[in-house]
């Protein structure tokens, strides 16, 4: 369990492997994005295909690192909903803000 | 939910035994065999404590103290030395890479696990001991984010209730704002994140939110929920040290000469609205504050009949596993809201209600507010 880094090209792809992503794991997302963004990525995407729950707080870093990679213009992209993670992203009205997809291999390709 | 402990052992006999010992003493234990699968186990789990072993292969037990001190993330983990090394020599050089306690393998079991209770004890008095400072400090700084009482206002009766997660004060806050002496603002807030972290962002919102409402209703006739909610995204969104932070945000306006409510929200959940038959989830469009400068707010109004009443509440109730074995969402809450409401039950036999039937510990803090208009004439 835990935040895996894969990097395909120029695309850094977050796969959050917890079943449930709360406050600790926002932290360890954060801490990855921001760093990763510092070292130049541009094109992130987050693979939440195995993640059960989501709260508000990892949504929030999640909202905060598309607002940083903006500001490079770059962009982040999502992967995979499960029914309660794509509930909190539709109650925030998150969902249309980000572009998401249901595979990983389309989102890279996205790009 | 049971404290999880990293037991860090080469030997698999011996790794068996205290996971057993462990396991029925009520902790949660996960397992590796030497230092570096141990580092890659709490960088993964973050575990509450971890015991390891000294004289392991690749990684022995001081490389890997060393390696979890050498990273503020993991430093303070409390971490126990459970070894048959037991030199002066060996203790000395333990004790000096800060650790919780050192424990020779020959001791009963019975005794290792009255020195992990002891030192989850410890660190649970330390904690109590830093919110009731923190709780102080807080108090007399008079930064409290939820009010003392209801506020009045003629034709309306309102009632709310917040329990702050694990009873410590955290993001959700609560604000009644009087604009007139016909119409009130009221304000439910609630900041991304939990306890004192949010709760610092939360008092900085508040004052952000006060403001807007300031600046928006002096200077206009007809009070606006949606022109208030812009004046606040445009602050923060220009503000770098709190728009990191996100924040959900219901901002209802009560007129009590025509009767009805304004309601604009950022990010939040609907609101409810209870008949005589039946409810309604009313749905806002606006997006996080800060987020972006293009919220899409708006003002919806909302007619208020007699006995109709109106919810806002927070995420805490979202998501929570009940005793049925269902597991609770926006329909759900709906349901149980009005069935209370139909019984007359106050809010806080709803959040009874609430807690009674969840079959765990709810995750967030609890907030909720209610406004009813009264059956009589004004």
């Amino acid at each position: 369990m835990g935040i895996k880094e894969e990097i395909y090209g120029d695309v850094l792809v977050a796969r959050i492997i917890f079943d449930r992503a709360t406050l600790m794991e926002a932290e360890q997302l954060r801490d990855l994005l921001s760093n990763s963004i510092a070292n130049g990525y541009k094109k992130i995407i987050i693979d939440l295909s195995e993640c059960e729950f989501i709260d508000s707080t990892f949504l929030g870093v999640i909202v905060n690192s598309l607002k940083k990679v903006a500001k490079v213009q770059g962009d982040l992209k999502l992967v995979g909903f499960k029914p309660a993670v794509k509930a909190m992203f539709e109650l925030t009205r998150m969902f249309r803000v980000f572009e998401s997809f249901s595979n990983l291999d389309d989102a890279v390709n996205s790009f | 939910m049971p404290n999880k402990i990293l037991l860090v052992e080469d030997e698999p006999n011996i790794a068996k035994l205290f996971n057993y010992i462990l396991t029925k003493a009520g902790y949660k234990v996960s397992y590796a065999e030497n230092g570096s699968v141990g580092y890659k186990k709490t960088m993964e789990d973050r575990p509450d404590l971890i015991i390891s072993d000294i004289m392991m292969p690749e990684t022995d037990g001081f490389a890997f103290r060393k390696m979890l001190l050498n990273n503020p993330d993991v430093a303070n983990i409390p971490f126990v030395f459970l070894t048959a090394k037991g030199t002066e020599e060996d203790i000395l050089e333990a004790y000096n890479l800060s650790i919780e306690d050192y424990i020779i393998k020959t001791a009963s079991p019975k005794i290792v696990v009255a020195k992990i209770d002891s030192i989850f004890n410890s660190i649970k008095r330390e904690q109590e001991k830093a919110n009731e400072a923190m709780q102080q400090a807080a108090g007399s700084l008079n930064a409290t984010l939820v009010p003392g009482n209801s506020p009045v206002l003629e034709g309306y009766n309102f009632e709310f209730i917040n329990k702050p997660f694990d009873e410590i004060p955290g993001g959700d806050f609560i604000d009644f704002i009087p604009l007139d002496k016909n119409n009130l603002a009221i304000i439910l807030g609630d900041v991304m994140g939990k306890k004192w972290g949010a709760w610092y962002f939360a008092v900085a919102y508040a004052g952000y939110v006060r403001n807007a409402v300031r600046m928006v209703c002096n200077s206009i006739e007809n009070f606006s929920a949606k022109l208030i909610m812009e004046k606040l995204n445009e602050a923060i969104y220009n503000d770098e040290r709190i728009s990191e932070v996100f924040i959900t945000l219901s901002v209802v306006i009560v007129n009590k000469i025509n009767n009805s409510i304004k309601y604009c929200g950022a990010g939040d959940l609907p609101l409810l609205l209870l008949k005589d038959e039946g409810y309604e989830l009313v749905k806002s469009n606006g997006l996080l504050l800060g987020f972006s400068l293009e919220g899409n707010y708006s003002d919806i109004e909302i007619e208020m009949h007699c006995e109709n009443s109106v919810v806002l509440f927070t995420d805490g109730l979202i998501d929570v596993k009940r005793n049925d074995g269902k597991v609770q969402d926006i329909d759900t809450i709906a349901q149980v809201v009005f069935k209370l409401h139909k019984n007359k039950n106050s809010l806080t036999d709803l959040v009874k209600e609430f807690i009674d039937s969840a079959s765990e510990k709810f995750p967030d803090d609890l907030s909720l507010i209610k406004i009813t208009k009264l059956n009589q004439n004004y």
